[in-house]
This record gives structure tokens, sequence and C-alpha cells, in this order.
């Protein structure tokens, strides 16, 4: 039988919205063809969870030629992640180029294969804030929010319940709750920072990193196989118990067991026909990642997924005489306003006391998380924005062997652990700007002729200040909570994209003029084509943005359904 | 247990026995090599100061040691496999520079334990007091051996008490509760 072209709906990319999107909208009862560009990841087959360390020679370690040969530019950013036992989770630098505009620099680190980064992600998760939504309308910067908290508030609830949250009611209006499950509780020298913090710095918080992590499953999530985390922290090797979140671990197969789901691997979508008669995407246009085979699929209504930077590419890609400059971009704004979030500022320090303490079980991702102050509990900064901070104690006897001494009491050393040490790093908000962005290059192309992306992304002196500053209360918290020995290299900001977190190349808005989505993610150009990817965003707060993605994903879903349940569509 | 004599005769360089990748390629390549012989990137003279050195950081205590283990093979896997140029070049002036700063070719090689404690004790000790050194190396060398060990499965299960499936997470144990980690 020949495969199905047509579909009520048609999801580009598997990974962690176009997964939130396509269970959605299968649940709705549309037919969904979900399309990925990379192969299928078989969780028996692929995931290396399982190893023990003396199953993996060289530490696991990919050899230096190779990251010098294969994972150049996603080696340096996730050195904690990229091992050879799942190296196939990143994508080859020397096969998926691109280009960094002269005198820049950018990260673009990707996975390629059923469930994109959601199965390499670090699972710290957090809802955007009331002020997130409004800063930009009240500092002038960028554009407004179409939306506010308030309307995102059902859709982060009904996706947090599905997805589930390990953390802890703190009752901060900046950083909202979620609904959680039992946090992973802090260790005694945590807990010690966080007192001392708290009490040096009122309107400073240090609370449980918030992790997509099962630690009270619920029925829903145990008849999707999922069961609780096993404090394995092999998280990056996939997860046979299913205990964090990614698509493949539960929308994908939530998807599928409305039986309205169709996946389609190695399908490289070059573009979206237009039809200009009838104002809609008429068609996705693929290409076979593996014979070349060039086909197209069509449907009612289009999610693009397929990350930010993708889905500004295949839009760029997507001429027309209708849209000379690439579809639904009568704005301009389509790969405009790329942000990240950026790093490279942080302390680290020996807190004394607690050496007759350790843990049992290897807590996956993050310990603490410090919300940000800046300009909310605090404003004598001098820059505008934040950052919060991420950190963790752990014992220094777990520092590889860099510690004095030698024979039978170094050996025993790494049982009795102590002394401590605490570190944070800082993540800040990178402020839009319309010059950083991603383009076609005009004659480089890739081996499927895709033209290569090209980036012209850089910091603004707010994100210099930024980081400096954080830098500097880093140093002030360690010191506050007794912390001897206390190091912090001088800043040194993460390249833009290092933190993995892109997003902005296809804002929502108000105003067509000025922007690519309306508040919906739906094209204000395009009808029937939605974009709820990290595309739609319009400022980059400083929380990690997944969580957000699948919330306006699940919105955008149900309001395509309605539309199309409507006749509107 | 074997004595440290004839298990440093007996030596097997190898990855725990089992299969490793060869670098760049998809082929397997079974890293072994014979007893006696130089490693697949040491000298012999190399293979036997670090598997002295190896031993005197973490000896045989009432868990196996960084010879029972075989650490020394798992550097060498590690130089030979994993390394580039510049890695193995600066492996390469570490031992020698340790060689150099404990005379071991005269004769700390033959020291007994003690005597040998006492001269790779003081290093070690110079090596951590200054910041960044010419004896950096010898801390990256301490770490290949810390790392070595504790990725074997009687470093890992015996000493380190590495669990698998930990099940639970306890944040706070008090450390004369003999857990695994």
């Amino acid at each position: 039988m020949a495969e199905a072209t047509q579909f009520d709906a048609i999801v580009v990319g598997s990974g962690m919205s176009g997964g939130m999107s396509a269970k959605e909208l299968c649940e709705r009862g549309l037919r969904v063809l979900v399309l990925e560009r990379g192969p299928e990841i078989v969780p028996e087959r692929d995931y290396s969870d399982n190893l023990s360390p003396w199953q993996s020679p060289n530490f696991d370690n990919v050899s230096e030629d190779e990251i010098a040969q294969r994972y150049f530019r996603q080696y340096p950013g996730v050195p904690y992640a990229l091992k050879e036992s799942n190296k196939d989770f990143w994508v080859r630098d020397d096969i998926h180029d691109y280009v960094e505009a002269e005198g820049t620099r950018y990260e673009w680190l990707r996975g390629y294969h059923t469930a994109g980064r959601s199965i390499m992600w670090s699972r710290q998760t957090y809802r955007l804030g009331p002020q997130d939504f409004e800063e930009n309308q009240r500092e002038g910067v960028a554009i407004d929010w179409p939306v506010r908290y308030e309307d995102i508030v059902p859709w982060y609830e009904k996706v947090e319940t599905f997805v589930g949250i390990a953390g802890s009611e703190e009752g901060l209006s900046h950083l909202p709750d979620s609904v959680f499950q039992p946090p992973f509780e802090l260790t005694a020298v945590e807990k010690a920072f966080r007192q001392r913090v708290e009490a040096s710095f009122p309107g400073r918080n240090v609370i449980p990193a918030r992790v997509a992590h099962l630690t009270d499953a619920t029925e829903e999530q145990r008849s999707l196989g999922r069961s609780n985390c096993q404090l394995r922290n092999r998280c990056h090797h996939g997860c046979s118990f299913r205990s964090y979140f990614s698509s493949l671990n539960a929308t994908l197969p939530a998807a599928e067991r409305t039986g309205n789901l169709t996946m389609v691997h190695n399908a490289i979508v070059q573009s979206l026909e237009y039809d200009p008669e009838s104002n809609r995407v008429s068609g996705v246009r693929v290409v076979d990642a593996e014979t070349s085979e060039a086909r197209t699929y069509t449907s009612r209504i289009v999610f693009l997924n397929a990350s930010a930077i993708a889905s500004a590419l295949i839009l760029l890609q997507s001429q027309s005489e209708s849209f000379p400059t690439g579809l639904a971009n009568r704005s301009d704004q389509v790969g405009r306003n790329l942000m990240d979030h950026v790093s490279g500022a942080g302390a680290a320090g020996i807190m004394r006391g607690f050496d007759d303490r350790k843990v049992f079980g290897r807590r996956p991702s993050g310990g603490i998380y410090i919300p940000r102050y800046a300009n909310i509990t605090e404003t004598d900064k001098p820059y505008t924005r934040g950052f919060g901070y991420q950190g963790g104690a752990s014992p220094l006897g777990h520092a590889n062997g860099q510690i004095p001494g030698i024979g039978r009491q170094f050996k025993e050393s790494h049982r009795r652990p102590g002394p401590w040490r605490i570190s944070i790093g800082a993540f800040g908000e990178q402020l839009p700007n319309p010059d950083n962005r991603v383009t076609l290059h005009p004659t480089r192309a890739d081996r499927w002729g895709n033209p290569l992306p090209v980036f012209e992304v850089r910091y603004s002196r707010n994100e210099e200040i930024m980081l400096e500053e954080a830098r500097k209360d880093a140093i002030a918290m360690l010191e506050a909570a007794g912390c001897e020995e206390i190091t912090s290299s001088p800043v040194n900001l993460t390249n833009p994209g290092n933190r993995i977190h892109e997003m902005g190349s296809a804002r929502m808005g108000r105003d067509p003029a000025s922007s690519v989505l309306n508040g919906w993610c739906q094209a204000h150009d395009v009808p029937n084509l939605f974009i709820t990817d990290g595309a739609f965003m319009v400022s980059a707060a400083c929380q990690n943005p997944s969580l957000t993605y699948m919330a306006f994903s699940a919105r955008a879903a149900n309001h395509a359904a309605d539309l199309l349940a409507e006749g509107t569509l | 247990m074997k004595t440290r004599r004839e298990l440093l005769r007996e030596l097997i360089i190898s990855v725990g026995g089992i299969t490793a990748l060869a670098a760049c390629g998809d082929a397997p390549v079974v890293v072994a090599t014979a007893t006696g012989e130089a490693g697949r990137f040491h000298t012999p003279e190399e293979m036997e100061l670090m598997a002295r050195l190896a031993e005197l950081i973490i000896p045989r205590t009432e868990t196996p040691g960084a010879i029972d283990v075989n650490v020394p093979g798992y550097i060498d896997g590690l130089m030979a496999d994993w390394a580039g140029e510049e890695t193995r070049a600066a492996h390469r002036r570490a031992l020698a520079e340790i060689r150099r700063r404990l005379s071991a070719d005269g004769g700390f090689l033959a020291l007994d334990d003690s005597e040998a404690e006492i001269l790779l004790a003081e290093l070690d000790r110079a090596a951590f007091a200054e910041a960044a050194g010419e004896l950096g190396g010898y801390r990256t060398f301490k770490g290949y051996v810390t790392r070595s060990y504790f990725a074997t499965e009687d470093g890992a299960r015996e000493e380190l008490q590495w669990v698998a499936v930990p099940g639970r997470w306890d944040p706070d144990v008090l450390v004369s509760d003999r857990q695994g980690v």
C-alpha cells in the first residue's frame, strides 16, 4: 500500500514541542503526521543507560581526534553529555555544517532523531513569571508580548500534570510553582547554604532545582510505561525507566495510542508550499535523508516544531511570488531576534563542618536554584532584567583525584568524601535584538541542497554588565554562607547558542507589521501555519524554556483544533 | 589474592578485557598486550613507572588496589585510543618529570613500599601546594589513576560500594553508615 500523504495536521519535528503538539492534536481526533529529519531511536536498542562504568572504555570519552574531526562544535558545549556510548545522539559537525559571520561565534547544538533534543536535555523545568510577559512593554524593549502569564497558566498546569516535575512549593510570585511531584531534597550543605544566604539577602531564595523527573508517578504516567526516577544519573544516555520526560518517553507514546499518529523518519523538510488563492500552506516538501528522494505531504494545518533555528530556516527557504523573502515573512522578522541564555559567571567554595555527611543515590540534574532577584526584589542594578543561578554541593572527595595524599588514606577518602564544595553559575537573560539573526547562505548548501545557515549574534553591553554583577553576587553569597577557598574565574561569556535555549526567530505579537505570529502562535500571514518551538518567544526570560514551549504548544494545538472544528480553517 | 610481584609479572595490558572502539573508526579493536611487552602506547619503562606509582597512590587494602584492577593497562588504553597527540605528549612529559623528580632511574623503583611512599608523598605535597607549576602533569596523572581505578568493576563495586540502581535519594547520610553511592 502506498504511504499516505494526506493528513489533518503535519507536525515538523518530534522534539520537546513537536511531541506535545502531536499529542494534543492526536488527542483532539486529528490524523497527524510527524516528520522527523533524523533516524528512529529505539530505546531497547539505542539507549546506553544500563552500561556500568567498567563497560565503557576510556571513561566513555569520545577520542580527542574524533572530537576534532566530527564533534568540534557540539562537544565543547556539552562535554558532560556527549560520550562514546551516546555520541550518535548528537549531530556530526562535519556533516551538519553552518557559517558564523565574521567576528561572531555560534554554537548550534543538536540531535537529529526521534524526540530530538528532548532525550539529551538537562531537564531543569521552570515557569516564566508574570514579569517575563510584561517587561518588554514596561521598558520599551522590542515589542510587547500579545499574551500575559494568566493566559498560559491553565496550559502550564495541563502540561506539568502530564510531564511530571519534581519540585517544592515556594509561593514565589516571580517564579510561580508548578504542579509538582515531591522534590529531590537538598543535601545538608545545600540546606545550610539556603539558610545562610536567605538570612543575609532578604529577597533572594535558594530552592531545590525543579526537574522533569518522576518521583511519584501518576496512573497516567504509569500507563505510558513510565516509573519513578531510580537515581542513576544516566539521563543523557536515555532512560529505560522512562523516568525523565522526553517526547520518546511520554508525548509520542501518548500520541501513538490514540491511533491517529503517523511518524516518518529521515524526512528533511525543505520548504512549505503556499497556495495564494486559499492563502494556506498547501504542502510540505521533504527530501529523504538517506535516499535524497523528494516528496510532498499535505494537510489542513501545519505545525513547525523543528527548533527555533530550523523552523526559521524552513520559512526562509519557502520563497514564492507571494512571499519572496520567505513564507510568513512580510514583517521581515523571520530569523531575527535570535536569543539564548548567557552564562560564564559563577563561583565555588568549600563549606566546612559537613565532613561526616554524604549522600546515597546519584541525583539527576541539579541541586539548587536561585531564582532571579535582580530588578524584582532588588532594584539597584546597573543593568536590566536578570539571571537565575543553578548549582549544587558535592563532596570534594569525588574530585577525580584532585586532592592531596597517597595510599590508604587517599584511597579511602573517596568513601569519606568531605569537605564539600558548593558552586553556583548564572543563567542570564539575553535581550532581543533584530540584528541578531540567522539567514541563508547565498551559495553554500548541505548535501541535501539546503542552504547553510549563517549566524550573526552578538551580546549587548547589558549582558556583559549583568554577568559581571552575577559573578560579584555569587562570591558575596558564598562569603555570606561561610565558604572558604572561594574560587571564581573571570567572566567569560558563553558563546551564543551554548546554553541550547535558542529562541525568538519568529516572534509573536499583536501587529503583523512587526511580528510573525499572533498570540496563538498562528502566522499572521498564513492562517493554517503554527510555530510553537522557541521561535515564538518575544523575550527570553532567564528560566529554562522547554516547559513554556510545551505549554504554548498545547494551547496552540487546541486552538487550531477548535478553529478546524468551527470551520474557520 | 596474588602478591604484587606476581601481578606485576603477569600484568596484562587490557581495558577490563572488553572491546573498545578504535579512534575515529567503526571497527571494534580488542585492546590487549601480552605480558612483559610494552603497552600499546607506553614503553616498558613507562609501564613499570606507572605501575609503581599507581600502586602507591591506590594500594591494596581490604579491597583491591590499582595493580589488582590493572590501572596501568587502563591508562595505556586511554593514551592509545582516546588521547590526541597533544595529550599524549603532555602525558609523556609528565611521566618524564615524575621520573626526574623521584630519581626513578636511581633506585626509586627498587625501594620498598615505606621508602617509596615517603618520596612520592613529598612529590604529591609539592604538586598540590603549587597553583600551576611543572607538577601539573603529576596531578593529571593522579587523576587518570583515580578515575581508572573507580572505573573498574572492583574499584567501583568493592571500594566505592557503587550500585547500578540506587533506587532512592538520601541527601544526608552519616559517613559511618557504610553505604554505596
